[in-house]
């Protein structure tokens, strides 16, 4: 098919991620790969770019956090037909593997959610370890889910320090050294992430997806 | 300042929200400490009430114990252990967290988030916050406030949006919103009935000021579209006001959400909000907003719990009160105050400057 004729139905399925309307990606999807689409050129042609395009909004302030909640259910009812079919020929090709939690003590996952949908919605496989996690639990998604970058967040500046002591941990099972670790969380800065010796930080979700983006393209 | 002369903390308090000038800009500690480090402030000072020891100038009322006793169960499955129920029906579950009491730092579990049916939200069991019996024990409280000479703070916080999210689950809540679901109306609809009821109650009182509250703000900007919250909030929190200035049409209100509400303050002001708090300085410049809104509005806050009282010398804390003072209590319509929990983080040197940046006084 050439690109003419693919155009309006990867804009067509781009368009209802965006709007937030589940049926209509599925609908999409499913025309499209009735027409022959590749479901991963699907993927990389309509799912990325929409959620990309989310994120911009959202760092814009055009979309807020409903928004992102909508836009990332149109994408989950896409890729409940899409992944199957690619599962089928060996996998989705991610961009790299994101283990990602609040940390231990803090139970605010409003955030932490947001850069789930958006990291997964730009391509990443994410092990979501949910609320209070424990520095030990980070580990060992470093040590038996084979993850590239790790995520930290937090709320409060009680729970906050229990980023360092991640870090120590991390440090101290002799892991540290193969992952990178991101963190964000409405006390954390530049200059926290930076005095304990985090790899990145982002002030937003879509500034976490660029972020992990940059560290997979530097070799994470 | 112009007045000299010393007021009551309750004259303080009335006349700087009315934005009147005062010998000095009312103060308190905001919502709460930290369990940790309330023992360590206890064990500093020797006095059990760091309210009472530092001398605030308002007291926090809630209604009194309710007579009902249901069970939830059937909502809310088996909880972990440790966990409790609260009067809504919202199972709080403890965490790792060394500091189990801190209200911060527990879980949900959300008795209405499997909710399918109308039915499931028309019929699920309410509290009876709005009972008369529950005033009793307010109407004796704010009395007793009053004659110590403080303000008296009726507390009706997390009054619409927190509530049903806290009951519906905050994901789920906001899809219904995007949704237009009828769900939503008659879960919003059932609270705002219930918080109509205890506005009037506070109102009779004799409380000072009314504490409304529904954080809807994250430190960037709104969590949801100006436009969402005008549609499924606005005109509830207006009805809920509106019921209290019904019964007494001079009641101070007050309106907390935390982050950056600041595209929100018109509307605030419209349906009768008189003090906005916290006013988180990590988002919001409170000079800036008194230049734009002083004449309207008065300031609640303003002393940032994220970041210079946990992690600020005594010296910054000064600093930060006196610009304070300097470019939002002219005129009145300032109280300062942690502009949340106090964190175990916070320095007891710092609390101490605070308090004594505020009244002038040296410990």
């Amino acid at each position: 098919m050439d690109t003419d004729a693919l155009s309006p139905l990867l804009s067509a399925l781009r368009d209802a991620v965006l709007d937030g309307d589940a049926r209509g990606a599925a609908s999409a999807t499913e025309r499209a790969l009735g027409q022959g689409v590749d479901p991963q050129r699907l993927v990389d042609g309509a799912l990325i770019p929409a959620m990309d395009e989310a994120g911009r909004r959202f760092e814009n302030g055009e979309f807020f956090v409903p928004e992102l909640l909508v836009s990332a259910r149109a994408l989950k009812a896409s890729q409940a037909i899409v992944t199957p079919l690619l599962a089928q020929r060996g996998g989705v090709v991610a961009r790299g593997r994101v283990a990602i939690g609040t940390v231990k003590g803090d139970m605010h996952d409003i955030g932490k959610n947001l850069v789930v949908a958006l990291l997964q919605g730009g391509g990443f496989d994410v092990v979501d370890l949910g609320t209070d996690v424990p520095p030990t639990r980070f580990v060992s998604a470093v040590t038996n889910d084979r993850v590239d970058i790790v995520g930290l967040s937090a709320l409060l500046t009680t729970t906050m320090l229990q980023m360092k002591a991640t870090l120590k941990a991390m440090e101290t099972a002799g892991v540290r050294g193969s992952v990178k670790v991101i963190v964000g969380g409405a006390p954390v800065t530049q200059r926290f992430a930076d005095e304990i010796g985090a790899d990145g930080y982002a002030d937003n979700a879509a500034a976490a997806l660029a972020l992990a983006r940059r560290l997979m393209a530097s070799g994470a | 300042m112009a007045t000299r002369t010393v007021m009551t903390s309750r004259e303080r308090v009335l006349a700087a929200m009315r934005r009147q000038e005062t010998d000095r800009p009312p103060f308190d500690l905001s919502f709460g400490i930290a369990t940790a480090q309330l023992a360590s402030i206890r064990a500093r000072t020797g006095a059990d009430d760091p309210w009472d020891y530092f001398g605030a100038d308002t007291r926090m009322i809630w209604p009194g114990p309710t007579r009902l006793d249901t069970d939830f169960s059937r909502y809310l499955g088996r909880l972990p252990r440790g966990s409790t129920v609260d009067e809504w029906g919202l199972g709080h579950v403890p965490t790792a967290s060394t500091d189990a009491d801190h209200a911060h730092l527990e879980g949900f579990r959300h008795p209405l988030e499997e909710a399918e049916s109308l039915a499931d939200i028309a019929q699920y069991p309410l509290p009876d916050v709005d009972a008369a019996y529950r005033y009793e024990s307010v109407r004796a409280a704010v009395e007793a406030v009053h004659r110590r000479g403080l303000a008296a703070m009726a507390m009706l916080e997390c009054t619409i949006f927190e509530r049903a999210w806290y009951l519906r689950g905050m994901e789920r809540l906001l899809l219904d919103f995007s949704d237009g679901s009828a769900m939503a109306t008659v879960l919003l609809d059932r609270i705002t009935a219930l918080r109509i009821g205890q506005a009037r109650h506070y109102a009779a009182s004799g409380a000072d000021v009314i504490c409304y509250g529904d954080d809807v703000g994250t430190q960037r900007g709104l969590l949801m579209s100006a436009a969402m919250w005008r549609t499924w909030l606005k005109p509830r929190l207006a009805a809920t006001i509106a019921a209290a200035r019904d019964v007494r049409p001079d009641v101070l209100v007050f309106y907390h959400s935390d982050g950056n509400v600041e595209a929100l303050i018109p509307d605030l002001i419209d349906i009768g909000v008189d003090i906005l708090n916290p006013v988180q300085p990590e988002c919001l410049d409170a000079a800036a907003l008194k230049r734009q809104y002083g004449s309207r509005l008065s300031f609640w806050g303003t002393i940032g719990t994220q970041s210079t009282l946990p992690f600020g010398s005594p010296d910054d804390v000064r600093r930060e009160v006196r610009t304070r003072i300097e470019t939002v209590g002219a005129g009145g319509g300032l109280f300062l105050a942690p502009t949340h929990v106090i964190e175990p983080e916070v320095p007891f040197e710092n609390l101490v400057a605070f308090v004594e940046a505020v009244t002038g006084e040296r410990g």
